[in-house]
């Protein structure tokens, strides 16, 4: 097998291959690295890249499969991640200046997780600076860019993780989701983000953008895959504290169940944010291609999000200022866009970051109670219109008012998400006319990804978009 | 200078050590009350005396599928 062939394999497929010793795990490596060289100069998605790193980890991998010891599904297979999950002696910018030369004192415990399963870690990736940011754009270290169309958005914050999979320079990255940051790039660049649950992935060693509403979670290219990576980096970790003790899934032998007799809810909330007419009809033969393969398809009733959506602002604020006060009060530099949507956080009351901590029980009973009231999961847009260009959403010059209007219009549909903290996945189901990629996004209930994992498997078993390649 | 952004300028200057100018004050005083009012509102209608963040955790665990 080619180079090429072997990087446009998916991440399983090719885990398995390293496996039955079809290919080597120096093979996957190098094929990643040719990707990248031809990548990156198009796409900006790497900050750094430790290829002779790479290749001698998987020299030694190779040699463990050659004794007969293969450590996890995921031996052999080369990944990256954003620049935020720490790795002891390490850089870690957090995609900042101000961190451009710092080192981490600490390894995350998602890198300990993946470096046990067998993981090559390639580098580390582009991401919106100090994960805020739902475009991808970045003064610091150069704007990411989609390998759909480099005029356009890669989505962010996890920008270089969403187009590192996409270009197939990866075969699987981790991102990180406060208001949408995993789903966004992976709608923006077509590919599979899961923002699971709170509480069922540490999030130790990741640099925080709001400990309240941060969710660490696995881009790939099919659900497979995702199912695949999840199941390693998740579970109780004694390092993060809101962690779950509830049993990880085995959620790649759950995939297989198909979708006859679920019932699913399509919500396309005008009401809530407009929707563009390419976006919903994506969307909504996305439903008829489930409906088409027996799942019972219903409209959604979702609940008027507007108190839970400044909620969550609330939280990201208070809790961001709160971090970034000494930096602030230093007057380092930050973007326009990342300042000012922090400064806000000085002057919430403590009262108003309590109640709307207080509320957010309110609003998971809310939501399991209207939307998801006899159905297994709801179906609905991730961004409700078609990728736009770096150019038309670059707010560095416009100041706090604009920076606030494009955050809102992007997340309308994501941040309630993390408000809830159930689990929410988004699936590339089709293109726009400009060529960039359509995401929907798949709902489920507390700790139940095992079943958004289980529709899109399905979804993707009986549609071609997660195939297609940027040329 | 109105009455919100007042109470924003002298929160800024007076107990956190920030100076921002007329401008980006007004700014942060319309972004605060619409937070504020909407967290505010959703507190009155919705929160009893014994309701606390940490039933949010419960709730997902109770929930859990």
């Amino acid at each position: 097998m080619s180079a090429r062939d072997l990087a446009l394999q998916d991440l399983s497929t090719v885990a398995d291959a390293i496996a039955s010793g079809k290919t080597t795990s120096v093979a996957a490596t190098e094929a990643c690295l040719d990707r990248i060289e031809t990548w990156q100069p198009k796409t900006n998605a790497f900050l750094r890249l430790n290829g002779e790193k790479a290749l001698e980890r998987a020299r030694a991998l190779d040699k463990e499969i050659a004794a007969g010891q293969r450590r996890s599904a995921l031996h052999g297979v080369p990944m990256a991640h954003k620049d935020m999950y720490y790795r002891k002696g390490e850089l870690s910018t957090g995609g900042s200046a101000i961190r451009r030369d710092w080192q981490a004192p600490t390894t995350a415990t998602v890198l300990q997780r993946l470096d046990a399963a067998g993981v090559v870690e390639l580098g580390f990736l582009n991401m919106a600076e100090f994960a805020a940011g739902p475009t991808g754009h970045n003064v610091h270290h150069g704007h990411c860019r989609n390998p759909w169309d480099a005029t356009r958005i890669t989505g962010g914050s996890s920008s270089g993780s969403g187009a590192s999979v996409a270009a197939r320079m990866v075969y699987g990255a981790l991102g990180s989701d406060t208001g949408g940051s995993i789903r966004l790039p992976a709608a923006a660049c077509g590919v599979v983000g899961m923002k699971a649950t709170y509480g069922r992935v540490s999030r130790a060693g990741a640099l925080a953008r709001s400990w309240s509403l941060d969710h660490v979670g696995p881009l790939t290219r099919t659900a497979r895959d995702n199912a695949r990576v999840l199941a390693v980096i998740a579970g109780h970790d004694p390092d993060d504290s809101t962690t779950s003790e509830k049993p990880v899934p085995d959620y790649e032998r759950l995939l297989q169940g198909g979708v006859s007799g679920l019932k699913i809810g399509l919500a396309l909330p005008e009401a809530l944010v407009p929707i563009d007419a390419q976006v919903g009809a994506a969307v909504q033969a996305a439903a008829d291609a489930l409906g088409n393969q027996g799942a019972k398809i219903s409209t959604a009733k979702i609940p008027d999000f507007t108190a839970l959506y400044r909620a969550a602002e609330v939280i990201v604020k208070s809790e961001a200022a709160a971090m970034h006060r000494p930096w602030m009060e230093a007057n380092e530099p930050y973007a326009n866009q990342v300042r000012t949507r922090m400064e806000a956080g000085f002057f919430i009351p403590a009262t108003q970051y309590i109640d709307a901590l207080r509320l957010r029980a309110h609003f998971v009973r809310e939501f399991l109670g209207t939307a998801m009231t006899d159905v297994d999961a709801v179906l609905l847009p991730a961004i409700p219109f078609p990728i736009p260009t770096i150019a038309e959403t670059d707010v560095e010059a416009s100041g706090g008012p604009a920076t606030l209007a494009m955050v809102a219009r992007f997340t309308g549909l994501t941040r309630p998400f993390n408000t809830l903290g159930i689990p929410a996945l988004s699936l590339p189901c089709g293109f726009d006319s400009n060529g960039a990629p359509i995401g929907l996004q798949l709902i489920g209930r507390p700790f139940d990804e095992a079943m958004l994992y289980r529709i899109s498997h399905a979804y993707q078993g009986a549609t071609d978009h997660h195939l297609k390649v940027p040329a | 200078m109105d009455d919100r952004t007042r109470t924003v300028a002298g929160i800024a200057s007076g107990l956190q050590g920030l100076k921002y100018d007329d401008k980006r004050l007004a700014e942060l005083a319309a972004e605060l009350q619409v937070l504020n009012d909407a967290v505010r509102e959703a507190a009155t209608r919705y929160l009893a005396f014994d309701d606390e963040p940490a039933a949010f955790a419960s709730l997902m665990a109770r929930e859990a599928k």
